[in-house]
């Protein structure tokens, strides 16, 4: 019986963290699914899911990780998943927005837009956001399944805009897709 | 999720640079609406239309709504109605044309083409009695347009039909004279009339279509002036060559071109009819910042018709080619710029500062798409010298195996350097000057054909 672990792991960026954290996991004879890593202000942070023997815990792991040497401690968070990999659907859904925000740097704005998504039911599928000089800028992908009027959510975002003194705009995902990607084809659904 | 620069990018493009699609064009076959009576062939054309047309307009908007990207134009394009027409008298494509009209209204589109016939070689019966329709056909109607090929080629030029198009001009212009001879900006006359082309006044249903087909013209010039100005701006004139500037205007089109697919292409699905082709051709309108001309300044002249204009036309033209090519799984139509007088606010102002020339325009037509558009002319130009005029923009076709095509207005009352107004998408410009007038009788009256060109005989 094997069973699946996710782990995010946090730590100072610095070349070969990788292969100390993908080598830790193959020590333990993890097999690896699906990875997730970036880096932001230096900092290394890495989301992971890896299939474990039924003998392996998550405080194993936890345990090797403190052994890899770097300037700050690897701080990781293991939970086992609830269900499998292999049934969770990765394709976006079909009502798959973009939203970016724009505007004089000010404290609150992404609650400001948490709360607009969250009082409408909409979930937020990723999140990026950058600080440059005064200007603020958020970029959220959402999924508008539970959206009845995208006119509508269109003319509340432009009545928030004005509000808060933020450049909104909603647009369909596909049109990112559409105007930066080569090969996808168009008279298909485009998110298969 | 894609880079957030890009995503930025592409907000911009459609937020500030007002990227939009410019027209969704629904072909539609009307061969087979023919019946015992004129009668009964109008009220099947109707039917179709209305049938096939049912939700056009309202899908185009809802598409454009969900994606927040407008669709401008919503417009429809029939098989050629001389076809349609076979063995109809000149009263009868009258009544045929009144009946497009109301189909059009009553699909809610602005624009209706297709009272057009195809002549290159030789002219039927039907044709003559077609072509004399013409006139009385678009003063009565509003929404109709018309076109008549006349030369392609593979068969040459027929100057028969050059010659009646001078005399169809002009009549058409007399008899809106109340309007500055507007009937004849609803009149185009070809040299290898793509049959899918979306754009007005020249688009047919051609007969080698299927039975209905949605083309789509993408987004105008606005776009591509918006992006070289910041680029320019952002990475400073001095450090740019000509080959930068084709890479820019390359890169996007191409993102303009994929905009203009999904949506044609998501219209198309939801429809249930068959995706032709995504036309490249960057068409102004008068609004300020929609102009061709506006780019040839950008890139360089300081009026439009010194100079250099054809060449920077020349590389404008080539870089949306192949920008937009790669973009689209079908390309199609003309797919060319456009450089309509009236309808481009910077050509018409170089007209009126007496910079830009109908000859420069006529040299301009050689390495763009489509013609001498949009031109008006003093309303005492002769029958012969307009045909003159177009049997000279047809050569050009011909010989370079392209499209070209002429939209001549000869105003009716009004000479050189008066403004003539249309409105609209339509325009405004001072009108050209003509010169060398009444000197190409003789010319025209032979008739005949000019005989196909050399590198036609291919087989």
């Amino acid at each position: 019986m094997k069973k699946q672990l996710v782990i995010s792991v946090m730590s100072k960026d610095r070349p070969g963290i990788v292969a100390d954290i993908t080598g830790t996991i193959l020590d333990l004879d993890g097999d690896l699914a699906d990875l997730n890593q970036s880096v932001l202000g230096g900092y290394f942070s890495m989301i992971l899911i890896a299939e474990f023997d039924e003998k392996v815990t998550p405080e194993d792991v936890i345990a090797r990780f403190s052994h890899i040497k770097s300037e700050t401690k690897i701080e990781a968070n293991i939970k086992e998943m609830a269900v499998p990999l292999e049934t969770l659907k990765n394709k976006l859904p079909k009502e798959t927005f973009v939203v970016t925000g724009q505007g004089e740097n000010r404290k609150g704005l992404v609650k400001i837009m948490g709360d607009f998504f969250n009082q409408r039911n909409i979930n937020i599928l990723d999140l990026v956001t950058t600080r440059d000089h005064k200007l603020y800028t958020m970029i959220f992908q959402v999924d508008l399944s539970n959206v009845d009027s995208v006119e509508t959510m269109r003319n509340d975002l432009a009545m928030l805009g004005e509000q808060e003194e933020l450049d909104l705009v909603l647009q369909h995902n596909d049109i990112f897709r559409a105007t930066h990607e080569i090969g996808t084809p168009f008279d298909q659904d485009i998110r298969e | 999720m894609l880079r957030s620069d890009q995503i930025m990018a592409t907000v911009e493009m459609i937020q500030k640079e007002n990227l939009d699609v410019r027209t969704v064009t629904m072909g539609i076959n009307l061969l087979d609406c023919r019946r015992d009576t004129v009668k009964d062939t109008c009220n099947r054309v109707e039917e179709k239309i209305a049938k096939k047309a049912d939700r056009f307009v309202e899908t185009c908007n809802k598409i454009s709504k969900k994606y927040g990207v407008p669709v401008v134009n919503k417009r429809i394009s029939v098989t050629p109605a001389s076809f349609v027409g076979a063995g109809f008298k000149r009263d009868d494509f009258v009544a045929l044309a009144k009946s497009l009209d109301l189909a059009a209204e009553r699909a809610g589109v602005d624009i209706l083409g297709g009272f057009s016939a195809q002549v290159e070689k030789g002219i039927t019966d039907t044709d003559r009695e077609f072509i004399a329709s013409i006139p009385q056909a678009l003063e009565e109607t509003e929404r109709l347009c018309a076109s008549i090929n006349v030369g392609s080629s593979q068969k040459g030029i027929n100057m028969d039909a050059v010659a009646m198009m001078g005399k169809t001009i002009k009549e058409l212009a007399e008899r809106t004279a109340d309007n500055g001879g507007f009937g004849a900006a609803k009149f185009v006359v070809f040299c290898n009339q793509p049959g899918d082309n979306p754009f007005m006044a020249g688009a047919i249903h051609g007969v080698e279509e299927a039975e209905v087909v949605l083309n789509v013209g993408v987004s105008g010039p606005g776009v591509i002036a918006r992006s070289l100005e910041k680029t320019i701006k952002k990475r400073g004139r001095e450090n740019l060559k000509l080959d930068d500037i084709a890479e820019e205007i390359k890169q996007i089109t191409f993102r303009v071109t994929r905009c203009g697919e999904l949506i044609g292409r998501q219209v198309a699905q939801e429809l249930g009819v068959e995706f032709g082709v995504i036309d490249l051709s960057l068409a102004p309108t008068p609004k300020v910042g929609d102009s061709v001309g506006e780019i040839l300044q950008i890139l360089g002249v300081d009026e439009v018709g010194a100079p250099g204009s054809t060449a920077i036309l020349a590389l404008l033209n080539d870089a949306v080619k192949k920008g937009g090519i790669f973009a689209s799984k079908a390309v199609g139509g003309l797919s060319g710029a456009f450089i309509p007088v009236m309808e481009d606010a910077v050509l018409a102002d170089a007209v009126g500062k007496g910079a830009l020339t109908l000859e420069k325009l006529e040299a301009m037509t050689c390495v763009c798409s489509v013609g001498l558009d949009m031109i008006p002319i003093p309303g005492n130009v002769d029958a012969a010298t307009i045909s003159a005029i177009i049997a000279d923009e047809m050569a050009l076709g011909m010989i370079n195996q392209k499209t070209t095509a002429a939209r001549l207005i000869p105003v009716p009352g009004k000479t050189v350097g008066e403004m003539v107004s249309f409105g609209g998408l339509f325009g405004a410009s001072p009108i050209m000057e003509v010169r060398n007038v009444n000197m190409s009788g003789r010319f025209i009256a032979w008739g005949g054909r000019i005989p196909a060109p050399i590198h036609s005989f291919k087989n």
